[in-house]
């Protein structure tokens, strides 16, 4: 029976409605906390040396991702894999590259305890934040207490960060009929459809809600030791396999990959052509898709706005 | 006793019963909520598996989609198992089968997440290379000319792959050759090849993963498992269900059973309260009604008396009732009072507002409400001539009894009621009298009430005081004596005669101190007129008091001028119980010159007995023979013969009460020695100069 009916269905059409969702115009968050938030995600009183904030691997200013392959954590440590964008990670079902964390609130303490990051502990951050009179103030008036948990402290974050989302991207508004594409732009997203990179990347974030193989079709670097998915499954069928990246704001978020391997679209591009689908893109056909992720980003998160 | 008892197990019955309802209540939604919060879980749980199925095979069709739900799905369907495993039921030991069962599915659970994920990786590439071989084929164009056995060969390829997929069965790829190849030497041609070949390498290779993860996903059975577990669920809050069923049952015929006892309480309530009714009326019967006959009692009286708005009162009391019971005896006199009490009910019983009472033995009271004064007293002659026509028959006797009946508006009621009747039956002649103002009663009463008053009064501003009233000689027509009687002067200068204070003045200490004052001044008076004689009344009180005895004597003993004109009036009425006492009295009186006089002979007991024990000088007729005697012949001749008795006893006599000439002919007729009273003269505060006489 269910057969039959599969049988039906696969002759039809193979376009049903655009598998790419636009972020919502208007977001419900906490904006005493968000503020706050906003406060903690600059400052580096939450690092060990006093380096490091959140804002240092995440320019919420430009992609909200790290400009280097590998971030630069408390005395110049070096992370282990490319810092991912904070902005829209609401959106993805997990956090991290191989997807450890359920959500923000599960995954704000990898960095925070991490000794090459922030190096620090809830204790060491209730000291240093009890200390400061203006955060006690801030806190009493947002949570009504006098003393200051490490928990507020991350609920704070998490909420700021929640609040990081980039409406209004061209394509967004494309998809609310607001707008129309250029040739090459919607040539490019044909490309990415035809192509099978949506089969991956769909979804309000354009990825971020399901595992992939880095090099399904054709093996990528076997040898490398990147915290992957199989760390978590210990499933050796799992090498290389992480989070599928959002594509949302990809123009200003280079270097590309896990690894960081990728400095422009054009070469993300030809790597993941070639890798995961098997296919070599021509030159035009490369214009036409980076003409359309360009078309992926968004504006500023309104927190952002309000200085 | 019994009904304490049942009181007490009621009582018990019925906390016992409020009790069981709260528990049964508490328990009962308790359960009810868990067991309905379990099997929502349970469908929540299994309802996101099912849309979880329902994706995966909408991912196996559409070549792409957005993925979103489906993500949020495998997390949903992680939290509903977390949930459900979590149900507050579960945490009862009736249902850890059910919880191990459920953690039993963990593992499964865990497997068929885990090859969904699977799925959907293989699935993305596989069907990524389906749609790259059929574009890679279609724009192929070359072939169609150059190679139609290899452009219909590849298409073959891809038909075959795509069967493939559909049947989902691994040998169908192992029976087939899925390469292409070609001895053309056409760079195209091989590069065409090679492309092909390398997505359909990627195929064979892919296709017995994907195939199993499909299937194992397909055989996922835990909706299976989850309904087994429901239906064990279900059989297990079966039993629970009926465990309520048979707790509610109990409840409920505890219920009955105190409704049951309520009912018996109620019943035997009503039979005590209706016992009690009868008991209280009959109390209250014997309380407002007169036993004897049947009419309201005095009690009832006074509680209507204060309900009644306008009362008007009539007494009737039979005159001489005493009498009956004393000749015919108390029974007579009972039926008497029954049959009277009978005819004053017949008589009244049908008028308005009115009500009839026995107050006491032989008194009835009828009480209106709002009647003309006139009516009321009418009603009254009317009931007296009904009651004085009326012949009592009783026990073959034949009585006729006459009543007098006061009638009175006027408040106080029974007290003014009261005294108009007392007032009637001094009266013969009348029998229905109505109280007024003007019958002057009260202030008799007043009087009288105060008169005690009075007497102190008076004996301590000296106001016991002798009149003196003029004893007259008939032989010589001169008056030769004087009588001293005893007045009380108030102090507005009223006069008061004995009758009015003297009885009362015996019963009380100060009797002595009226003799006393009397001895005293009469004495002094005797001395200033020294032609006359003077006579004091004294009495057997007197006579007994031992401290006026001897002052008595001394003061005769020091005037013995005063004491040979001095008579000593006995007091008969007094009834001289103490003869020796009197006969000592009479000789030491005698001693001092004084002479004894016995007062008010004729009337009353007088006994000839006392002439022979006693030394009499005197003897005074009494008033109600003289008065008469001009009217009445035997009266004259009992004046005659008393006359007769005390000459002949050597006695002088004294005729009192004389007011009349003619009485005072008759006195001179028959010889009397002495004669007082109005006629000759009234008593006055001194005695005359003269002794001659003024008529």
């Amino acid at each position: 029976m269910k057969k039959i009916f599969l049988l039906h269905l696969i002759i039809l059409n193979l376009y049903a409605e655009e598998p790419i969702s636009p972020i919502p115009l208007d977001i419900e968050v906490n904006h005493a906390k968000v503020d706050l938030g906003k406060k903690l995600f600059f400052d580096t009183i939450l690092s060990r040396d006093n380096s490091t904030s959140c804002f240092s691997c995440h320019n919420i200013y430009d992609g909200g991702a790290d400009a280097n392959v590998v971030s630069v954590g408390v005395e110049d440590k070096k992370g282990n894999i490319q810092a991912p964008t904070v902005l829209n990670s609401k959106y993805n079902f997990r956090q991290f590259w191989n997807g450890r964390a359920r959500d923000l609130g599960e995954q704000i303490h990898g960095p925070i305890e991490n000794p090459v990051e922030h190096d620090m502990d809830a204790k060491t951050i209730e000291l240093r934040i009890n200390k400061i009179d203006e955060y006690k103030k801030l806190f009493n008036e947002v949570y009504g207490s006098r003393y200051i948990t490490y928990k507020q402290v991350m609920d704070a974050i998490v909420e700021f960060e929640n609040a990081l989302v980039t409406p209004n991207a061209k394509f967004d508004k494309f998809l609310r009929g607001e707008v129309a594409l250029s040739k090459n732009e919607k040539e490019g997203y044909i490309l990415f459809k035809k192509n099978g990179c949506i089969t991956c990347h769909n979804g309000i974030n354009i990825g971020g809600n399901s595992f992939q193989k880095m090099g399904t079709f054709m093996e990528y670097s076997e040898d490398s030791n990147y915290p992957d998915r199989s760390k978590i499954t210990a499933n050796p069928n799992h090498k290389n396999v992480f989070k599928v990246p959002t594509l949302r704001n990809i123009n200003k978020t280079a270097p590309y990959f896990h690894d960081g391997s990728a400095k422009t679209l054009k070469e993300a591009l030809g790597i993941m052509s070639k890798h995961n689908l098997g296919i070599i893109l021509k030159e035009h056909e490369l214009e036409a898709i980076i003409a359309f992720l360009k078309t992926l980003d968004g504006e500023l998160p309104k927190i952002l706005d309000i200085k | 006793m019994k009904l304490k008892k049942l009181i007490s197990l009621v009582i018990g019955l019925g906390v016992l019963s409020s009790v069981a309802i709260i528990y049964f209540y508490i328990i009962q939604k308790d359960f009810t909520k868990q067991h309905r919060e379990f099997l929502l879980s349970l469908n929540a749980f299994k309802s996101t598996h099912i849309d979880l199925e329902h994706q995966i095979l909408q991912s196996s069709i559409y070549s792409y989609q957005n993925q979103d739900e489906m993500a949020k799905n495998i997390s949903s369907l992680e939290s509903d198992y977390r949930i459900l495993l979590e149900s507050q039921i579960l945490k009862d030991n009736t249902y850890i089968q059910i919880r191990d069962k459920l953690q039993g599915l963990e593992k499964d659970l865990k497997k068929h997440i885990r090859n969904t994920q699977n799925y959907l990786m293989l699935n993305a590439s596989v069907k990524n290379s389906l749609v790259f071989l059929s574009n890679y084929i279609e724009e192929a164009n070359f072939l169609k000319e150059e190679n139609t056995e290899l452009f219909r060969h590849s298409w073959q390829i891809l038909k075959n792959f795509n069967d493939a997929k559909l049947m989902q069965d691994i040998d169908y790829i192992n029976r087939k050759n899925f390469l292409l190849s070609s001895l053309s030497k056409d760079e195209k041609v091989q590069d065409f090849i090679s492309s092909f070949n390398l997505h359909s390498n990627f195929l064979i290779k892919n296709y017995p993963p994907y195939i199993q993860t499909t299937k194992s996903i397909l055989s996922d059975n835990t909706r299976e498992n989850l309904e087994e577990i429901k239906k064990e669920f279900s059989n297990l809050a079966l039993s629970d269900f009926k465990a309520l069923d048979i707790f509610a049952s109990i409840l409920f015929s505890v219920f009955i059973f105190s409704l049951f006892f309520i009912i018996i309480l109620f019943l035997k309530y009503l039979r005590e309260n209706k016992k009690l009714q009868k008991t209280t009326a009959s109390l209250e019967y014997s309380l407002t009604h007169d036993q004897l006959t049947g009419l309201q009692s005095r009690a009832a009286f006074e509680n209507k008396l204060q309900k009644t708005a306008k009362p008007h009162l009539l007494l009737a009391n039979v005159d001489s009732f005493k009498c009956i019971n004393d000749i015919y005896g108390n029974d007579v006199g009972n039926i008497v009072l029954q049959e009277l009490a009978n005819i004053i009910k017949t008589e009244f019983s049908n008028k308005k507002n009115t009500s009839v009472f026995r107050l006491g033995g032989d008194e009835f009271g009828i009480l209106f409400d709002d009647i003309k004064s006139q009516d009321a007293f009418e009603l009254a002659i009317k009931l007296e001539k009904k009651i004085s026509d009326h012949t009592f028959l009783i026990y073959e006797l034949s009585l006729h009894l006459r009543v007098s009946i006061a009638s009175n508006f006027i408040a106080p009621i029974l007290e003014n009621t009261d005294l108009a009747l007392k007032h009637l039956k001094q009266d013969y002649t009348t029998r229905v009298l109505e109280y007024s103002e003007d019958l002057n009663l009260k202030t008799n009463v007043e009087e009288n009430m105060n008169i005690v008053e009075h007497i102190k009064l008076a004996i301590k501003n000296d106001n016991i005081i002798p009149y003196f009233q003029p004893i007259i000689n008939l032989k010589t027509n001169k008056i030769e004596k004087y009588e001293a009687l005893v007045r009380l002067r108030l102090a507005d200068g009223t006069i008061l005669e004995p009758f009015r204070f003297l009885e009362i003045s015996k019963k009380s200490s100060y009797y002595h101190y009226i003799t006393k004052a009397m001895i005293e001044k009469t004495l002094k008076m005797a001395k200033e007129y020294p032609k006359y004689r003077f006579s004091i009344n004294i009495s057997m009180i007197d006579i007994l008091d031992a401290k006026l005895l001897n002052m008595l004597c001394d003061t005769l003993k020091a005037n013995p001028d005063v004491a040979n004109r001095l008579d000593i009036e006995l007091l008969e009425s007094e009834n001289l119980q103490n003869i020796e006492a009197v006969q000592d009295f009479i000789s030491t009186i005698q001693k001092y010159g004084s002479k004894v006089l016995l007062d008010d002979f004729g009337t009353g007991y007088s006994n000839f007995s006392y002439f022979s024990d006693l030394d009499i000088d005197l003897i005074k007729i009494d008033g109600s023979i003289v008065r008469e005697i001009e009217s009445d012949k035997r009266k004259l001749h009992m004046l005659k013969s008393i006359h007769s008795f005390s000459n002949g006893m050597n006695m002088k006599n004294v005729a009192e009460f004389v007011e009349s000439k003619e009485v005072a002919n008759l006195l001179y007729e028959v010889g009397v020695d002495y004669a007082q009273g109005y006629y000759f003269g009234k008593p006055l505060e001194h005695p005359l100069d003269s002794d001659e006489v003024l008529i």
